[in-house]
């Protein structure tokens, strides 16, 4: 009788295990010195479930093909001058924002799970950390070389990795990474692979593709279905973290647990750039904040709570918050913009009747009650030639590095002021959620670069806002300030133009 | 058009509607395969087509690539089928699992006892014997009523021409208040099976806990009888719950067992005895009396669950603060159309 087949499963078993070993030149813990300092205990490395099984060689079998794919699909987009086919040229300032605000993030996963990866002693892990890792390094690639096309025609685009670094509200999701990556091995695999790649993708990529298919950025959807055939390996690798963790040690559910409540928090501010990209950005809206945060996480997350609480893993502190703060948070972040818009580099614009009878139906408790008034009141100051700027630097939260703008809870009459001191100086915050994470580690937030504190010690260009928007190289009159009247705004016109006399 | 559907390395065989997934047809028949997004994006539900013809719908051409297609590759979550199909998925293989073929069965009604107030001891003569593995069940076709209805059975696959079933009357329901009050001996029935995949690893070392609720008695007595007549080395523990010693029934039969086997420890539990009853054995839910045995440890033992789902999903989260995890606790799923059509859970759990 011939002998049995292997199964899948056992086939790649064969071929991944059992090529690692123990060290003997240098004690173990020397090579892998940083997966012990959490507090997390493993007890048996060989019960991590590979939670999808793909051997290098094939890897790179498909990764060659989707880049096979996605460069045909963007040399048609430029042949074709797709960047002309928009819904409408206020359209292209989302792009601005995911190129700046979300690409150089994929770049940051890219270099996290390779750490992340190396100081994993066991070997399953290890080989997933690794594949993921260099789909991130693919993502940041394929994003760049897309949303390329647009930096010939627009502006805003050009300067993205060293506005990245420098520029205020882009300190928000750089500092979130910067802090994932310079925590330990662990808490970096809960709070990219599970919390983020998890429980809060769906929110980010969801919105962004689904905007760019809505609004005829064929580009922009074809890098999104190249990155999200990646992403089941992501995910699953998410889940598998925390069921490993869970199932190695009990001591290791506290620790989790504090990591799934800081991190769902942290991912679900820096979204609220998504939420305003949603309900203020997209020309073509493709559902409202409020409601993608009702199907991704209330129903989503919903589903995998229930489930994790068999672990004894609750859902994350203050989500309870996050769902009421959905009512109100892309219309303050659009406000902290408009107020702010000569120091982004992207265009802002007060919503037309159309857009605000859309955002009274999507948000019937809150918008005409709330922000309707505050816009109507700014388009009249416009009219009056007297459009309102904030010409004072904003208070920062010390943890999410976005300005102070945001409600207390139950009142969106009230800004929320929270306060720690710590070594005799006082940190102020934005929510309990933001401060609750600088309290349990303050010696690594007390060291945050924000923004605003830099500018004022003098290490942002000057002191002048001409001054700092040289050193962010903004290109004044052309990257920021109001939609109307802007470069992009004139060459999209004369492009209509000349596109209605050839129609004509 | 309905074609037939082979899954390996299990074997399972299902029937495919033409137009239907062959993911949505897996599930709806109570089995597990690999998939997340459900729509042809991500590409988790991969499987390879061994034999057969398959439309892959709406794939997307990120997550099957053209070299995949060419390979024999499709998504189930999106591939219809166009023929009789064999698939191999990654799923975990089972050594201890049985590939018994599904066959229809007449019976004749041998005897109808009644085990509690409202528990129906249901003994059928089969016309042909039977092959199955204990934990497996039946779908019966009641007379006048529509649809077949599942039922484990109880007695050990060493008794090949009977079938033995725990008929608890759900009152206002279809079908058992025709077993319990129309039914008579000499009666004729027909059934399929054996059906699902509840069945005990007898590859795997550790000592089993059975967790049976009221009738889910059944499976657990099936596979207790049959590894105590195999003369299995490993300590045997049921308890099962009811809710009081009015619901209690097997209890003669499973205490002599425990006389004559040292393995085997049997444990009633009532979880709504009045307190002056005299009763002095276990008080208290399965899990709880389960908890109190352990000292709530239950790290390496193998625990199989049968029974309401309320008490099923208690005991999985009593045994998981036990730090006994999904691998070591089976448990059958009596997946219905409606639970399928009911939103998806997530992914974290295979089959509990």
């Amino acid at each position: 009788m011939a002998a049995k087949k292997l199964g899948l499963k056992q086939r790649y078993a064969l071929m991944t295990r059992g090529l690692d070993w123990e060290t003997t030149y240098q004690p173990m813990d020397e090579v892998f010195p940083f997966d012990k300092f959490e507090g997390i205990k493993i007890t048996d490395w060989s019960k991590w479930e590979d939670p999808f099984r793909l051997t290098m060689d094939n890897y790179w079998k498909f990764q060659a093909e989707k880049e096979r794919k996605l460069y045909a699909v963007l040399d048609s987009f430029a042949q074709n001058n797709g960047q002309m086919g928009v819904s409408d040229a206020k359209y292209v300032n989302a792009i601005k924002l995911f190129l700046t605000g979300v690409s150089p993030l994929e770049y940051q996963a890219h270099r996290g799970f390779a750490h992340a990866g190396r100081h994993l002693r066991g070997v399953g892990p290890r080989v997933a950390a690794q594949m993921q890792s260099l789909d991130e390094l693919r993502h940041v690639q394929t994003q760049v070389h897309t949303i390329s096309q647009y930096n010939k025609y627009f502006d805003g685009f050009a300067e993205f990795r060293h506005m990245h670094d420098r520029v205020w509200y882009l300190s928000v999701p750089k500092s979130f990474f910067d802090d994932a990556r310079s925590a330990g091995p662990f808490e970096y695999m809960v709070a990219i692979g599970f919390a983020f790649e998890y429980v809060l993708t769906n929110l980010l990529f969801v919105p962004f593709m689904s905007g760019a298919a809505y609004n005829g950025d064929m580009a922009t959807v074809t890098f999104g279905f190249s990155a999200q055939s990646d992403e089941s390996r992501h995910m699953t690798l998410g889940i598998e973290v925390i069921k490993f963790l869970l199932e190695q040690h009990p001591d290791n559910l506290p620790i989790v647990q504090k990591w799934v409540d800081k991190w769902f928090w942290r991912g679900h501010r820096v979204l609220g750039l998504v939420a305003m990209m949603m309900d203020y950005m997209l020309p073509k809206k493709v559902m409202s904040w409020k409601e993608a945060w009702e199907i991704y996480f209330t129903e989503a997350g919903g589903a995998l709570f229930q489930d994790l609480e068999r672990y004894g893993l609750r859902v994350p502190k203050y989500a309870d918050v996050a769902t009421a703060e959905a009512e109100h948070m892309s219309h303050q972040n659009w406000s902290i913009f408009y107020q702010y818009t000569h120091a982004a580099g992207f265009h802002t614009w007060l919503p037309s009747d159309e857009e605000m009878d859309w955002l009274s139906e999507k948000y019937p408790n809150t918008f005409d009650k709330y922000y309707r008034p505050r816009y109507e009141m700014w388009r009249e100051m416009e009219k009056d030639g007297k459009r309102f700027y904030n010409n004072a630097l904003p208070q920062l939260c010390t943890t999410c590095q976005i300005p102070m703008g945001y409600t207390e809870p139950g009142d969106p009459t009230t800004i929320a002021f929270r306060s720690s001191e710590y070594k005799g100086d006082r940190y102020h915050f934005c929510s309990d959620g933001c401060k609750d994470i600088f309290d349990n580690e303050p010696e690594k937030f007390s060291q945050s670069w924000l923004p605003v504190h830099q500018i004022f010690q003098g290490n942002c260009g000057g002191a002048t806002v001409p001054d700092v928007l040289a050193w962010y190289n903004m290109n004044v009159g052309a990257d920021n300030m109001d939609q109307a009247g802007s470069p992009d705004q004139k060459i999209w016109d004369a492009w209509k133009t000349k596109q209605e006399k050839v129609a004509g | 058009m309905t074609y037939k559907l082979t899954i390996e390395p299990t074997g399972d065989e299902i029937d495919v509607e033409e137009g239907q997934t062959i993911l949505d047809a897996a599930l709806r028949a109570g089995v597990w395969l690999p998939h997340a997004c459900g729509h042809g994006l991500c590409g988790t539900c991969k499987v390879e087509v061994l034999e057969g013809e398959v439309d892959h719908g709406a794939a997307s051409d990120f997550a099957l690539m053209d070299f995949e297609r060419e390979a024999g590759k499709t998504l189930c979550c999106t591939a219809t089928m166009d023929s009789d199909v064999t698939i191999e998925a990654e799923i975990d293989e089972e050594p201890d699992a049985r590939v018994i073929p599904v066959r229809d069965f007449s019976a004749t009604v041998e005897r109808l006892d009644d085990l509690t107030h409202d528990v129906k001891g249901l003994v059928l003569a089969l016309d042909a014997p039977i092959d199955f593995q204990a934990g497996q069940y039946i779908n019966l076709t009641v007379p006048g009523v529509e649809g077949a209805r599942a039922f484990s059975i109880a007695n050990p696959p060493s008794a090949t021409t009977v079938v033995d079933l725990h008929v608890r009357l759900v009152p206002g329901g279809a079908a058992t208040p025709v077993i319990h009050s129309d039914l008579k001996v000499g009666d004729r029935l027909t059934f399929s099976g054996p059906y699902g995949r509840f069945f005990v690893r007898k590859s795997q070392p550790g000592p089993l806990l059975f967790m049976a609720g009221g009738t889910g008695l059944s499976s657990p007595r099936s596979m207790i009888l049959d590894l105590l007549a195999e003369g299995c080395p490993e300590a045997i523990t049921l308890i099962h719950g009811v809710r009081t010693q009015a619901d209690l029934y097997g209890r003669e039969e499973m205490e002599a067992l425990a006389e004559v086997h040292g393995t085997f420890t049997y444990v009633p539990a009532l979880s709504n005895e009045p307190a002056d009853s005299g009763w002095e054995g276990a008080r208290g839910f399965v899990h709880d009396v389960a908890q109190s045995l352990t000292d709530g440890m239950f790290a390496g033992y193998k625990a199989y669950l049968c029974g309401p789902p309320p008490m099923v999903e208690a005991c999985i989260r009593t045994l998981m603060k036990g730090r006994l995890f999904e691998q070591d606790i089976f448990t059958e799923k009596f997946l219905t159309a409606k639970d399928a059509e009911e939103k998806p859970r997530s992914p974290v759990f295979r089959r509990l």
